[in-house]
């Protein structure tokens, strides 16, 4: 369990994190959301006393994390996969991180294995591209089979299929019963793999819930009606109230049930091939929410045809 | 706490540039002192003075690339990003402050200590061997000085990692610890020494302190006696180090 209360980092006259509490249990993924620049990297340095905070508490297992005595068996964190030295091995990478805490140098192999790095575990770092890096830095997670794991997007710079092996590896070690924690602009994956969503904007907490209680109250819904001659349906829905958007082959309507509009059909002697409720994906429910507190907004929506 | 100094060690030795710097800290003496003792022939004036004191000047550019070595090895950390999952690894940061430490400071002694047995026994060896009378027992601080270009090593490698943990840059570093001695101090001293007629402050200031250690003789040295620069410049280097624990250890990592 990580229990974060209070925690506010400024960095001059910005506030980059301020008064953020949220609680990740265990044993499932939980995401962690929020624009860019909205302070989600800032709390995860704060959680492992990297950042000095202003104020604030931050738990694991009811533990501060300077307190933990040997943390990699702990809390397995992965901030950036840069942060290596490009002229040393990814083994000689691992081997330092692994005597910090006194964890075996078998286990080095072992977790290079996992991760799919044992013909390049002597290569040096600066021949490795960004998906190695992060392949290395899992492997680095991995190396104390820590009951807390922190990762700040791993997916960035990973191949299709290195991107599904990580949701595994992730819901795997959830179905375990650890903790964890995942930032993601992937918001796509995050539907994937997160049960729980914490969702953060300009440093503050937006929400905290599951993903599908965050999907149910925030994304658009609507019905979506198919069949031969559905277009002339299309007054009788507006009468009974309906907001309808004409597709190429469908009607969208929102407003109206299923069953309202399934009756309105039968009413009209139409034959429908699809009538189905339809509902925003997480990533519609997150721009929403998380739309007053963007800081940083592309200059261009639209492109001319 | 030996499980930070191994990691430390391992990164210490998992680095190319610091091979090549202890390779060339390493050689540099050794390669001119025992030339100037191979081709010593038998010049009755080459005496054991000249071979020490050609050793002991000579190893003071092994103690400044010792200092770069200490310094780098903390400004590295910052510069590739590694120290936050060394702090992450292990959040005590002054175990891990004073784990690098140790290792830097350790590993430049050891290497000063290989220096001064192999250019004394080695570098005697060819100057005799090729006529020369090398008898080091005619100079009582012999011992003294060796035994201060070891200590020279330590302190410079205190020093410079306390400038590494102050700066976190390798250049502005490096650079401070290459100026400092070399050029500060003196046109420092000199500018003292015209305001004040104090005309010896040179021999007072730090880093020059710190290298008069290494003297075999203190003939015409008006400056400070080896134990007062030794403790004089240890405290210096001591107060560097100390102000950059407390920069690294208060500073967002």
């Amino acid at each position: 369990m990580i229990t974060v209360a209070e925690l506010t980092k400024r960095f001059g006259n910005k506030t980059a994190v301020d008064q953020l509490s949220f609680e990740v249990r265990p044993g499932v993924v939980t995401g962690f959301l929020g624009p860019n620049g909205s302070g989600k990297s800032t709390t995860m340095r704060c959680m492992l006393d990297l950042d000095r905070p202003e104020r604030g508490t931050m738990l694991f297992d009811n533990r501060r994390f300077r307190d933990l005595k040997s943390p990699l068996h702990e809390v397995g964190a992965l901030l950036d996969a840069g942060y290596v030295h490009p002229g040393r091995s990814g083994r000689n990478h691992l081997r330092w991180l692994a005597a910090s805490n006194g964890i075996a140098r078998a286990r080095v192999d072992e977790v290079l294995n996992l991760v799919g790095l044992t013909a390049v575990a002597g290569a040096r770092l600066r021949t490795y591209s960004l998906g190695m890096r992060q392949r290395l830095g899992l492997a680095a997670v991995l190396l104390g089979d820590p009951h807390t794991v922190i990762l700040d997007e791993p997916a960035n710079g990973l191949d299709p299929e290195g991107i599904r092996w990580i949701r595994d590896v992730l819901t795997h070690l959830a179905s375990e019963g650890r903790t964890v924690l995942v930032s993601s602009h992937q918001l796509s994956e995050i539907a994937l793999m997160a049960s729980d969503l914490v969702v953060i904007g300009q440093g503050r907490l937006i929400e905290q819930g599951t993903v599908n209680e965050f999907i149910e109250r925030h994304a658009d819904r609507w019905v979506r009606v198919k069949g031969p001659a559905v277009k002339s349906l299309r007054g009788a829905l507006a009468k009974a109230g309906g907001e309808v958007t004409e597709t190429a082959d469908a009607l969208d309507v929102r407003g109206l049930t299923c069953e309202t509009v399934g009756e309105l059909a039968a009413a009209g002697n139409l034959v429908l091939h699809e009538l189905s409720p339809q509902t925003g994906s997480l990533e519609d429910a997150f721009l929403k929410v998380t739309a007053a507190a963007q800081e940083f907004r592309s200059g261009v929506t639209e492109v001319a045809s | 706490m030996i499980n930070v100094l191994r990691s430390e060690w391992i990164k210490l030795r998992t680095v190319r540039m610091n091979w090549i710097l202890g390779i060339i800290a390493f050689a540099f003496p050794l390669i001119v002192t025992l030339l100037t003792a191979f081709f010593s022939g038998d010049d009755s004036d080459f005496t054991g003075l000249i071979l020490l004191e050609v050793l002991t000047g000579t190893t003071v550019v092994t103690t400044l690339l010792c200092g770069v070595i200490a310094a780098a090895s903390i400004t590295g950390e910052f510069g590739f990003g590694t120290i936050r999952p060394t702090f992450a690894a292990v959040p005590r940061r002054m175990r891990v402050i004073a784990g690098k430490g140790i290792v830097a400071i350790g590993t430049a002694m050891v290497l000063v200590v290989f220096v001064v047995l192999i250019g004394v026994f080695v570098g005697q060896q060819l100057a005799e061997g090729q006529g020369a009378t090398i008898d080091f027992d005619a100079y009582p601080s012999a011992s003294a000085a060796l035994l201060g270009t070891v200590l020279l090593a330590g302190l410079m490698s205190l020093a410079g990692y306390g400038l590494g943990m102050m700066t976190r840059s390798t250049p502005a570093a490096i650079s401070i610890l290459i100026v400092w001695p070399l050029i500060a101090e003196g046109l420092i001293g000199g500018l003292i020494g015209v305001a004040t007629g104090w005309e010896n402050v040179g021999a007072w200031m730090p880093f020059q302190a710190g290298i008069s250690l290494v003297f075999v003789e203190f003939n015409d040295f008006d400056g400070p006696s080896r134990v007062i620069a030794g403790l004089y410049f240890g405290g210096v280097a001591t107060v560097l180090a100390a102000i950059g624990a407390w920069a690294v250890n208060r500073r967002d990592a």
